[in-house]
């Protein structure tokens, strides 16, 4: 497979149990070359940019998100298919101009054609969202063969029935990666997030309109820099286990569990979308049966798999060991432990922000201070701040209170950057 | 079910062991889920799923391997026992006992768990000096052999497989020994200990076999046995249980090996286990 990128999967954990232990964890580390030294020809890619341009978006922030069009369209690499769509109440492709669905590819004279169309963009009307990634589907659906790749700026406010919008995500996930970006400083966030998880991608917010630019730039470039289209992760756990949970937790927390599709009783894939030049962490928890004193067991086989030609890229073993040895049982994984920390650090502010919008003072004010113990000690500053300036700890009596007068873009970048993590320190040596 | 037309059964076993899916007689590859068809039967679940790394398909649990669990015994009585004990993943001990001419003769080596891919130093440092002590050659001659081939192993000073070594050839009227780290050899039935441990009081040894060794000679004792008995060569496996044992007295030479076997995974089996057991002495009478 002399045209693929190399990848590489290690698996970090502590493999003894106690001798009641069921519980096996382990972080996976998938790394890949990109294969740009082996591959003569980069993969093909298709790019689709929604532009959200229903009413509640008139005024500055129609502005803010044509100028983060163009930008996006400026990005485009030479020969990437693209398109971009509007979004109201229905979709409407504004460029390429024709009456079939297709892309067109990204040269000098397409671009400026492309963001003349973006500056003619109004707002009225409607919002379905759904309605949108639909469009985006079929248009990139037209290139079978291309790494798929949508851009979706909105200001997160869906008019759809909650059904129809789910069933559309559901329909579509795994077939193309969408990349949110909230615009306006009123946004919503949480049917982003219900984009991101379902579609594999991100969901961010910039405040400062001057950075959106860069922003974009950054979002397009990592995207057109996939090479390898559609891996997942293939998971065999033993006859009488059962596999708990399946979780990204690198770069950003997204929840794999439930978007397993069987490959037989005991082996099921997990969709890993696109990959570039890139490492990502996962997190797995297998419950295994009982074991006896010294005995081991496979209690996990990851494969990174091409789930179209069933090519094996990388794999590895998830082990446990039964020990009555508490000194080998009771190590504490590092990068277990870290990555645990960092999911709960997620809960804690989503449940916290979410009490404090219903007003549940009492539950919001200790999820929000625990969070903030939890980010200052895992090394997450920028969040430890924002956190601060929701939540105010006495340093001397550990008494939390809700801060009053807290600007809304603070909890905004506090909710959508909870599914970021950080890294294990390294330990001095 | 049976077939009305030829008489032929519907073979039972034809489903894949791993996913259940049917197979057709002659399969070599199961269609829905690739796994090899023929695999080796799990000694757990009994599904043939064990893959070439050792583990069942199916039911996940690695198999005992030759090294986990292994007995000899020689003709004239001589037995051995190497167990992988309960706490170690594998058996990093390795043993050899066998009759040349009219000598028995026995190596015993325990993997240094500090050091990488001990199992692979033990074993091949227990099958080289043997084969030189059963040519003929000297007790010091053979362990020279043994640490050559466990150098070899290493792929620096950093990444050195290293291992102890006790070696005994019992002729009739002599016993020679020779040993390097805490392999021991003892007197039975009263425990009188035969050899003295290269290592400093706290236990961590001074000798070993290994490309990191430095300057590390065979210690050897020949003695002539003074009445009936048994010589015990063992890894410290056993002999970290062995302070106020009363040894067994009856028994052939594997039933006395077994039996201190027992009392090493009674007491917790903390370690790989390797007891050899040669009857001594008889000549005397
Ligand atoms: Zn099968
Ligand atoms: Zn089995």
């Amino acid at each position: 497979m002399s045209d693929q990128a190399a990848f590489t999967l290690t698996i970090d954990q502590n493999k003894y149990l106690p001798l009641d232990g069921r519980e096996v964890h382990a972080i996976l580390t998938v790394g890949s070359t990109g294969g740009l030294t082996t591959q003569a020809v980069p993969a093909e890619a298709a790019e689709v940019i929604i532009v959200d341009t229903s009413g509640s978006m008139s005024g500055s922030k129609i502005r803010e998100a044509r100028q983060a069009a163009v930008t996006a369209v400026q990005t485009l690499r030479d020969g990437v298919y693209f398109s971009v769509v509007s979004g109201t109440g229905s979709a409407k492709v504004v460029y390429p101009s024709g009456r079939t669905l297709s892309l067109v590819q990204a040269n000098p004279a397409t671009r400026a054609e492309a963001a003349k169309a973006v500056d003619r963009l109004l707002s009225y009307g409607g919002t379905a969202m759904g309605e949108w990634l639909k469009l985006a589907g079929h248009l990139l659906s037209t290139r079978p063969q291309a790494i798929k790749h949508a851009l979706l700026m909105t200001d997160g406010q869906n008019n759809e029935r909650a059904d129809v919008f789910a069933s559309v995500l559901s329909a579509w996930s795994g077939k193309f990666v969408c990349d949110c970006l909230g615009i306006g400083a009123d946004w919503a966030p949480a049917e982003l997030r219900k984009v991101a998880e379902a579609m594999l991608g991100t969901f961010d917010y910039v405040r400062d309109q001057g950075d959106l630019p860069e922003y974009f730039r950054r979002l397009t470039q990592a995207s057109m820099s996939k090479t390898v289209a559609d891996l997942s992760l293939r998971v065999w756990v033993p006859q009488a286990a059962r596999l708990m949970f399946v979780k990204q937790v690198d770069p950003v927390l997204l929840d794999l569990t439930g978007k397993r599709a069987d490959v037989n009783p005991l082996t099921g894939d997990y969709p890993t979308g696109s990959w570039g030049a890139e490492e990502r962490k996962y997190h797995i928890c297998v419950e295994v049966p009982p074991g006896q004193i010294g005995q081991e067991i496979r209690a996990g086989w990851v494969k990174l798999v091409h789930p179209d030609t069933q090519d094996v890229l990388a794999s590895g073993n998830v082990l446990a060991q039964w020990t009555d040895d508490l000194a080998l049982s009771t190590q504490i994984n590092g990068n277990v432990a870290h990555y645990t920390g960092q999911a709960e650090l997620h809960d804690l502010i989503q449940d916290g922000l979410s009490a404090r919008a219903m007003g549940d003072v009492e539950t919001a004010t200790a999820r929000l201070a625990k969070a903030r113990d939890l980010a200052g000690a895992s090394g997450r500053e920028d969040t430890a701040k924002l956190l601060d300036r929701v939540v105010e700890v006495d340093p001397a009596t550990g008494t939390a209170r809700l801060r009053k007068n807290v600007d809304k873009e603070d909890t905004i970048e506090l909710d959508t950057g909870s599914v970021r993590t950080s890294r294990l320190r390294r330990e001095e040596s | 079910m049976t077939d009305p037309q030829t008489g032929q059964h519907d073979a039972p076993g034809a489903a894949c062991p791993v996913c259940q899916a049917s197979v057709l007689e002659g399969d070599v590859y199961c269609e829905a889920c690739g796994h090899a068809l023929g695999s080796p039967v799990c000694a757990f679940c009994d599904a043939a799923a064990v893959d070439p790394e050792g583990y069942c398909e199916r039911c996940g649990l690695r198999q005992p391997t030759d090294r986990d669990h292994a007995e000899i015994v020689l003709v004239g009585g001589a037995a051995a026992v190497t167990d992988r004990g309960l706490r170690r993943s594998r058996n990093e001990d390795a043993m050899a006992l066998l009759a040349s001419g009219g000598a028995t003769v026995t190596v015993v080596c325990d993997g240094v768990g500090s050091s990488p891919r001990a199992d692979e130093a033990s074993e091949v440092a227990v099958e080289t000096a043997a084969a030189a002590l059963a040519r003929g050659l000297s007790s010091e001659e053979a362990f020279d052999l043994a640490g050559r081939a466990v150098s070899k192993l290493a792929t620096s000073v950093h990444d050195a497989p290293a291992c102890t070594y006790v070696s005994a050839v019992v002729e009739p009227g002599r016993v020679t020994l020779g040993w390097a780290g805490d392999s021991r050899a003892y007197w039975m039935p009263d425990g009188t200990p035969l050899t003295t441990d290269d290592a400093v009081p706290t236990g961590e040894i001074t000798a070993w076999l290994g490309a990191d060794a430095v300057g590390v000679t065979l210690n050897v004792r020949t003695f002539t046995p003074r009445g009936p008995g048994h010589l015990l060569v063992c890894s410290d496996g056993l002999w970290r249980y062995l302070d106020g044992y009363a040894f067994p007295r009856a028994g052939s030479p594997l039933d006395l090996a077994r039996e201190m076997l027992r009392h090493a995974l009674d007491s917790g089996g903390q370690d790989n286990v390797t007891i050899v057991v040669i009857p001594l002495g008889e000549a005397h009478e």
